[in-house]
């Protein structure tokens, strides 16, 4: 990724090294804005007027955005022609278009976009800022090599510009000391992403969201209508995908995974913890909800079902149930062997449980205790045994006592018989702290 | 499939997806409706209570538009006006709507200086307080919270019912008024019919509509029940309408001729001694709960749209430093409502009237802009309109430019 230098002259390239570029008139390495041009005669081959300038076609295949057609109004008609034969001049202060050639060109929509149509005063990402912004105008350079979408304008400047009064305020204000505040972004530090009902998805490779963190992006999906959440979101690859969706609030969450078709949303659910989809699909339609079970892999939806069958309020609808228990019998070798095999989060490993053969509750290990052992070790024999844990039944502020009080980063959860059936994390409470916090639904 | 959700919860539920189109409805008759209609109840008796019913079928089909657009695009109509219009258009729509709101706001600070004085407070103590009250509640309150409070306030709007059986008004004069109403052509009874068309769909009430209805992240599933909560919201703002022109029509407008009141203050005072004490203070009630609530609503709806439309960060889930403009453009508009009416000898009047008059002239703007937006294939697939709404939506728009440009000439 190399950046284009010449835009922080600012100003359009008037009075740089005039060297004509082959073929359009515009000086190498000068640069204009798109509402300048909005609305301006073009000229045909004798310099008649043929029709009124409406829009650019933008090629999206090549490293940068180069204009490949100009659309213009003639009366009725919408009419493409080739940017190879267009030359655009600045005479007296205004821009003119002109068409040597009129050859037509043939709209394609698969790799193009459009800027009046798709970019400008839509929403876009701006991913230094991590927010949605609205496009002013967007600014335009010509190379030796075509012409290019080198930035867009999203301050106030370009606000003015585009009702016409920007020079005249800029005027008034100079006595004042007062500037306008102009902000340019960069093509590459922005990320379209309403490119309305043609169906384009983001390709998958050029997505640069992927380099925002998972909660800034959340927080930017749940800011965006639904068309273009489902669009960014499947835009992302399946990684981002699972660590933006456990960012999302519960109701973004519930509002994506409605959207994805029923394979598609329980292949995700299968990936995220069972306790998260089990919220997910609990404030889903019921019908909806139980045709993503079954489509799902019977292990993971039977946890979730087993989750859902708990009382409101309940450690049940808190605990994760993707856990890590050893039989007692185990060697610490083999544990650690396991651990690397498997890689897990590290807010699954906080505690690692010891279990009977009974798979009831013996006690905990904690990593310092696994590493310092003799690798040939039971991890019976160095298990604490006077482990807090809760009944999957107690009533939720039992739990957030029992972790305030002993400092907990994670509680086991057991059944009637002991049996150990899942985990509370630290995380989990909080979450589950915000959320009752705010009243839920 | 079981769900951990109990009955109570499934009834909150319920009550979610239904609460756009009713609070919308009961915002809407906020202090300038209230006066409106007293004004129109005083003056011509029962002679207007027709006008409720073109009101009532057109706030069906603009509500029912807004609703429909919200739920098939996702967007806020601020969004899409910007998005399809150009710049222009959205710039001139928009400082519109902020000199309105502007008004209007100052128009329910009056409801709440008028309203309290009835009760013996000063407005020099009324209005600081509730407006502190108010811009604390929507800057360090949440959405959700407000709107259940605004659910509440919404059946306080009933008051208004035991105002006028207080009346008792004769069921026979009204019904036959309803069909062959009676009253003289002129500028005050023109203005009169264009103030209460323009009060019952004011130009900011389809933004909020279809904010409230993405907010709830309906799907189109939902829709049926969307339209439930439109025509529940509806016949709401008519039926409260329709008993303030009862009460102030059976009470003040006596023996053939009207009393002469100039806001919803006087309604007030005038109908205790026709109809007792109770009657003037439940009416006040009604104005206090009506003005307080629209004076939430409005300076924080309206900057947003505004933010909206321009591309700045919006929303009252925002801190302070992540929305700058927004939480300004807001604290500006409730403070110049409020303020305007702590100068003394304030015309709180005129201000009142040239609000509605600005409604009145964005309004066609506004409803052209939905039209064209909602019948736009690209942007809502096979959820246009109908032919018939479509031939009700441009009768609505043509009468009421007509009727604006009648109000602005004879107003000159």
């Amino acid at each position: 990724m190399y950046r284009t230098v010449f835009l922080v002259h600012g100003r359009s390239g008037a009075g740089r090294t005039a060297r004509e570029a082959g073929m359009n008139g515009m000086k190498i390495g000068s640069t204009f804005y798109f509402s300048r041009l909005l609305g301006n005669s073009v000229h045909g081959p004798s310099g008649e007027v043929v029709g009124r300038f409406k829009d650019f076609v933008v090629d999206t295949s090549a490293v940068r955005p180069r204009l490949i057609a100009l659309r213009m109004r003639r009366g009725k008609e919408s009419q493409f022609i080739a940017f190879d034969g267009v030359t655009i001049e600045k005479v007296n202060e205004q821009y003119r278009i002109d068409c040597a050639d009129m050859s037509p060109f043939d709209y394609r929509t698969e790799n193009t976009f459009m800027l009046a149509k798709h970019v400008l005063d839509k929403q876009l990402i701006d991913l230094d800022g991590r927010k949605l912004v609205r496009v002013n105008d967007i600014r335009l350079a010509t190379l030796s090599a075509g012409t290019y979408v080198v930035a867009v304008d999203v301050g106030f400047e370009g606000l003015l510009r585009r009702l016409g009064i920007a020079k005249p305020a800029k005027r008034v204000l100079k006595p004042f000391r007062i500037s306008i505040p102009s902000n340019l972004l960069l093509w590459d530090e922005i990320e379209t992403i309403d490119f309305g009902h043609r169906g384009i998805r983001l390709s998958k490779d050029s997505s640069r969201l992927a380099t925002m963190h998972p909660s800034d992006l959340a927080d930017i999906l749940e800011d965006l209508d639904v068309k273009a959440q489902l669009d960014v979101f499947s835009s992302l690859d399946e990684d981002t995908k699972l660590d933006v969706l456990e960012e999302l609030e519960s109701d973004a969450q519930v509002a994506v995974v409605e959207q994805l078709s029923i394979e598609a949303a329980a292949a995700i659910l299968e990936k995220l913890p069972s306790d998260e989809a089990a919220d997910i699909l609990d404030e889903m339609h019921d019908d909806k909800a139980s045709e993503i079970l079954e489509a799902m892999q019977p292990e993971s939806s039977g946890a979730i079902q087993a989750l859902l069958q708990y009382e409101e309020d309940t450690v049940g609808t808190v605990m994760t149930t993707d856990h890590f228990s050893f039989n007692e019998s185990v060697t610490a070798e083999k544990v650690i062997e396991t651990l690397r095999a498997v890689r897990p989060e590290a807010d699954r490993i906080y505690y690692l449980y010891v279990v009977n053969d009974a798979n009831r509750l013996v006690g905990t290990v904690s990593l310092r205790d696994l590493i310092i052992a003799d690798p040939s070790d039971r991890i019976g024999s160095f298990t604490n045994e006077s482990t807090v844990f809760v009944r999957d039944t107690d009533d939720t502020d039992e739990l957030f006592d029992v972790v305030h009080k002993y400092n907990l980063l994670a509680v086991p959860v057991v059944d009637e018989h002991r049996n150990l059936v899942g985990v509370v994390t630290v995380n989990d409470v909080i979450d589950n702290l915000k959320r009752t916090r705010k009243g839920r639904f | 499939m079981t769900t951990r959700r109990s009955t109570w919860s499934k009834v909150l539920f319920f009550l979610a997806l239904v609460g756009p189109g009713i609070v919308t409805g009961s915002v809407d008759n906020d202090a300038g409706g209230i006066t409106t209609y007293s004004v129109a109840g005083a003056t011509y008796g029962y002679n207007m209570i027709w006008t409720l019913i073109p009101a009532f079928f057109v706030l069906l089909i603009v509500q029912e538009m807004n609703a429909r657009m919200g739920i098939v695009t996702g967007k806020g109509l601020a969004d899409l006006i910007r998005e399809n219009a150009g710049v222009k258009i959205t710039f001139f729509i928009f400082v519109g709507l902020l000199i309105a709101d502007v008004g209007n706001t100052m128009t329910e600070f009056a409801g709440v200086a008028g309203s309290m004085q009835i009760f013996g407070v000063s407005k020099y103590i009324a209005i600081p307080i509730t407006a502190f009250a108010v811009w604390v509640l929507v800057v360090k309150g949440s959405y959700s919270i407000a709107e259940k409070i605004f659910l509440i306030f919404s059946a306080a709007l009933l008051s208004y019912i035991v105002s006028a059986l207080a009346g008792r008004p004769h069921w026979g004069q009204i019904g036959s008024a309803v069909v062959h109403p009676q009253f003289p052509v002129n500028l005050g009874s023109v203005s009169l019919v264009i103030g209460l068309i323009g009060t019952t769909i004011a130009p900011w009430m389809q933004f909020y509509m279809q904010s409230a209805v993405i907010e709830k992240k309906l799907r189109i599933e939902d829709y049926k029940y969307t339209l439930v909560d439109v025509v529940v919201g509806c016949v709401a703002t008519v039926v409260v309408a329709f008993f303030i022109m009862v009460a102030c029509g059976a009470t003040l407008f006596a023996n053939g001729h009207g009393t002469l009141i100039t806001d919803a203050k006087d309604a007030a005072l005038a109908l205790k001694p026709l109809a007792g004490a109770l009657a003037g203070q439940v009416f006040a009630f009604g104005l206090f709960v009506a003005s307080i609530f629209s004076a939430t609503i409005l300076p924080v709806a309206t900057a947003f749209y505004v933010c909206e439309a321009f591309g700045f960060e919006a929303g009252i889930e925002r801190k302070w430093k992540e929305a700058p403009q927004f939480y300004i453009l807001y604290t500006v508009i409730l403070g110049l409502g409020a303020g305007i009416i702590l100068i003394p000898n304030v015309p709180l009047i005129s201000i009142t009237l040239w609000s509605q008059q600005l409604n009145g002239i964005l309004l066609p703007v506004v409803l052209i802009c939905m039209m064209l937006l909602v019948n736009n294939k690209e942007i809502m697939g096979r959820y246009t309109n109908k032919r018939w709404m479509n031939i009700v939506g441009w009768t609505t728009i043509t009468v009421l430019i007509i009727l604006s440009v009648i109000l602005l000439v004879l107003s000159l």
